[in-house]
């Protein structure tokens, strides 16, 4: 088929959140070390708990290996060139967003994430995190009166250590992993989330993760907790701008459903991914895990992964409590000379646990990317019950895709079922689709946005909308 | 204390694979060469280990129980009467592995410089001559049946390899070359009982337009273990059927390796295992696609009981230049006690965009609608249970060799003697 119109010919989008700003940094020096750790830890005025749990963690790293079984190439990261702690210079947070630097309200306006809540229509909540630090949170009152406390982790630990004592590190342990334990050693902020007992949170909760300086890790730590009964939906959001260097983001999101609790969690992760020749972008070595303690609790990961130069991310659901139910739904869309390994777990304890995998990985260019996968059915999980679906679409004969599902099961009354495909853009459906009048980018994207149909349909509504746009406009040049 | 676990393993691994060097005896004979470099790879590389990703499921304790030494056969047990077309040898450690009996035409021996210069290279080109299963085979086997087959062979060629007493080892190799148009029916069956280890190293080349059915049952009793390894180079428009089924050994581990060097080749792998006792039975499976439009159709299918443990990894490799492949694979398992267990894991890496590939695993019980069904018909649950597991076993064992038969594998792999 003649591509006259070929997408190729179309300027190739620049990644347009990929500006500095530039804006008095308070950093540390580079490097780690035990120091390190309780310089972070006195910054932030941490009570001894938490100097306590960094300390171990720090201790457990030293003597990790960073994995090496995804299926990813990098050169060696040199945890000794990084800068743990960088702060924009201003006062303690804010009572009002008046006081905040106006810069950074600019940064956040150019990103789209307006933290002034008069210029707000939709009824979202942002607690909006710049390299380090928290810097805004909006509508927090009214989420008080509600007894919901959304807030930046390192205002939790002033204000709720209880909180944070009882479930930090339960669902995702210091030494769970290498990155894991650097994070939990080194992690600056993130966000704090608590649904009472019986509470619908009455509005989206979002939180917008940038990174701006050049030479800093981000290692932010995100902590939901959803009562009994409670029930949320939390949607985050990142970019960075284009440094011709390699930052790492190693971040650890914990998730604890109690019973008839229900967490929702969507990510559209927007990284700078790095030049088409694979310079710069993101490192993003994410552990994301959610545990469904109670009875008939309910926890949904829903991803779209655009970003990042490599992605190793594998947000999961441990399924304790009789009849909870686990959900992912992911789009990893790679092109040039991006790498993703991501995939999930589902590990069935409890009797009678559910869970729904759903996969969809696009690889256009030079990228790779792969899905990896456990299914893991204790022998107690009586009556658990899996689906999984997991397909490829690959854009160009220069792009990998590769699935790694893994099953594992010890009880006979519960049922496992897998299933994947690879397809590609055929070259009659677009001739279809353009002889009915419509363009050539149009079709494609079409047909990408019905390929991934079965994830945007699980993100909330504006989410979908952009993501919908966001992979068209990764995918410009592509195709053709 | 894991650290410390950990080091006692691996020095009680290393000394398992020491002393197994000890009692070979001085390598001899037309493998000699061989079998120094498999003894020179062993004692450099100790047995694998669980944090290997390949071995990650199969625990070796059955094998690291075994003290296993070469040793010539005693007599055979009491083995079918082969058919009337079935030409059978049996792979013991004599001299003479024809027994005297001339070979069906279409099947000639390769000479000895033919073995030196094609024995090993299927085995290079699948990536796997260093593969541990293979340099403890090599290490040992004395003999290799090396077969050159022209024509249309028209007899099944039934090969037996027997390891019936304590300590013994009984190590297979081998390898056949199949010219162009050629075609041949092979079945092997590997018996093993007492604490004996069999060991099968077998190299296919597939010439253009060649074919070859293969079938492989592997039966075993009591602590016997079983390594096997099939390595398969296929040229375009070849046409290769191996069908494998595994029962009652202490440890098996199976792996098959396809290569298709110029694409245009169709594979077809099926294969059941059972895993009861306590035994584990593991297949590993890899088909690699070089060249344009290959095809793949692989069923696995696996039934764990009792405290069984069944593993699957079958790994499909598409790159760049295998347009236009078609592969499907499906694992399908059946967990039947509390205390059984299946890991199976398909492993799919495409590079290629204009490709068919599926693959499908799914592990459950017997289904309850069916045994319903079955019930409702005044069928008593036991044998309505056997009659399904029957059926999930037959799928494979009918693509078996018809030769297969005499050897009643159904009956053995339902346990009905």
């Amino acid at each position: 088929m003649s591509s006259s119109t070929s997408v190729g010919d179309l300027v190739s989008q620049p990644y347009k959140y990929g500006f500095v700003t530039d804006i008095e940094t308070d950093k540390i020096d580079k490097g780690l070390s035990e120091d390190v750790v309780r310089l972070i830890s006195s910054k932030k005025d941490e009570p001894q708990f938490l100097l306590d749990f960094r300390l171990r963690a720090y201790q457990q790293w030293l003597r990790m290996e960073e994995p090496d079984w995804a299926a990813l190439r990098h050169p060696p990261i040199d945890y000794q060139e990084m800068i743990y702690y960088a702060a924009p210079r201003q006062q303690e947070k804010k009572a009002s967003l008046d006081e905040v630097d106006p810069k950074l309200l600019e940064t956040f306006e150019k990103l789209g994430i307006p933290l002034s809540e008069q210029k707000r229509l939709s009824n979202v909540a942002v607690d909006a995190v710049f390299d380090s630090v928290s810097i805004a949170t909006t509508y927090r009152e009214k989420l008080a009166e509600h007894g919901v406390i959304f807030c930046s982790i390192s205002e939790a630990v002033k204000d709720h250590p209880e909180l944070i004592e009882r479930y930090l590190g339960t669902v995702v342990p210091s030494n769970d992993n290498f990155f894991a334990a650097l994070n939990s050693a080194v992690f600056s902020d993130g966000s704090f989330v608590f649904i009472p007992k019986g509470v619908k949170c009455p509005m989206e909760l979002s939180t917008y993760f940038r990174i701006n300086s050049g030479d800093t890790g981000q290692f932010e730590r995100t902590l939901i907790v959803a009562e009994e009964g409670a029930s949320v939906s939390y949607l985050e959001g990142c970019t960075a701008p284009m440094f011709d260097t390699n930052q790492l983001h190693a971040a650890v999101v914990e998730l604890v459903a109690l019973d008839d609790a229900s967490i929702k969690y969507s990510t559209v992760q927007n990284w700078y991914a790095g030049d088409e020749n694979g310079v710069g972008g993101i490192y993003n070595f994410v552990t994301k895990r959610g545990h469904c303690r109670g009875d008939r609790s309910h926890i949904s990961w829903t991803q779209v992964e655009t970003g990042s130069a490599i992605t190793w991310k594998y947000p999961s659901c441990v399924l304790q409590g009789a009849h909870s139910v686990g959900e992912f739904y992911s789009v990893a869309l790679t092109n040039n000379r991006q790498q993703a390994d991501t995939g999930t777990k589902m590990v069935h304890v409890g009797p009678h646990t559910r869970s729904t995998i759903v996969s969809k990985g696009i690889s256009a260019g030079h990228s790779s990317n792969s899905y990896r996968g456990l299914v893991q059915i204790g022998p107690k999980a009586r009556g658990a019950r899996n689906y999984s679906q997991c397909d490829s679409m690959l854009i160009g004969d220069q792009a990998a895709a590769n699935t790694y599902p893994y099953i594992r099961s010890q009880q006979p009354e519960a049922s496992v079922e897998h299933e994947a495909s690879t397809c590609r853009i055929s070259a009659d459906q677009l001739f279809y689709l353009q002889s009915r009048g419509i363009g050539f980018e149009e079709a494609v994207s079409m047909m990408v946005s019905g390929f991934c149909r079965d994830v945007f349909n699980q993100l909330p509504m504006e989410f979908a909308a952009e993501a919908d746009k966001l992979l068209a406009l990764k995918l410009e040049g592509s195709v053709g | 204390m894991v650290a410390a676990m950990s080091n006692s393993a691996a020095v009680a691994a290393s000394t398992w694979v020491t002393s197994f060097l000890e009692r070979l005896p001085a390598p001899a004979g037309e493998l000699e060469a061989v079998q120094w470099r498999g003894r020179e790879a062993l004692s450099r590389q100790p047995l694998p280990s669980r944090r290997q990703e390949d071995w990650r499921f199969t625990d070796l304790a059955p094998l690291t129980a075994l003290a296993p030494a070469p040793a010539s056969s005693s007599a055979q047990g009491s083995w079918p009467a082969p058919a009337a077309d079935v030409f059978r040898l049996w792979l013991d450690d004599s001299d003479d592995l024809l027994n005297g009996q001339s070979l069906p035409a279409g099947l000639g021996l390769l000479s000895s410089d033919e073995v030196q210069q094609a024995l090993g290279h299927t085995l290079a080109a699948c990536n796997c001559e260093q593969h541990w299963p293979v340099e403890l085979n090599q290490a040992s086997a004395t003999r290799v049946l090396a077969l050159r087959v022209s024509g249309a062979v028209a007899p099944t060629l039934e090969l037996v390899s027997q390891a019936a007493e304590d300590s013994v080892m009984r190590p297979v190799r081998v390898l056949l070359l199949l010219e162009e148009k050629a075609s041949l029916e092979v079945l092997q069956i590997q018996l093993g009982s007492a604490c004996s280890l069999s060991s099968l190293v077998m190299e296919a080349h597939l010439g253009r337009e060649s074919t070859l059915r293969h079938g492989l049952l592997a039966l075993g009793e009591g602590q016997a273990c079983f390594l096997g390894h099939l390595a398969v180079e296929q040229e375009p428009r070849s046409h290769l059927e191996s069908v494998w089924a595994s029962h009652g050994w202490a440890l098996s581990r199976f792996e098959p390796r396809v290569v298709q060097v110029d694409g245009e080749a169709t594979t077809t792998l099926k294969a059941l295992q059972v895993a009861g006792g306590q035994q584990v039975v593991d297949t590993h499976s890899r088909v690699e696609f070089r060249g344009p439009e290959g095809q793949l159709d692989q069923l696995h299918k696996a039934i764990a009981d009792d405290r069984g443990r069944s593993v699957f990894n079958g790994a499909v490799k598409v790159p760049r230049a295998a347009q236009r492949t078609n592969a499907s694979q499906l694992s399908r398992n059946l967990l039947l006690s509390n205390q059984a267990r299946i890991d199976t894991k398909p492993e799919l890496e495409i590079v290629a965009d204009d490709v068919r590939c599926a693959h499908g695993a799914t592990v459950s019980r017997l289904q309850t609608d069916e045994l319903f069904y079955l019930q409702s018909r005044g069928l008593s649950a036991a044998v309505a249970a056997g009659l399904l597991k029957r059926g999930f076993c037959e799928e494979v064992l009918r693509a078996l060799p018809a030769a297969a038969a005499a050897w009643r594998p159904l009956q053995r792999m339902l346990g009905e003697g």
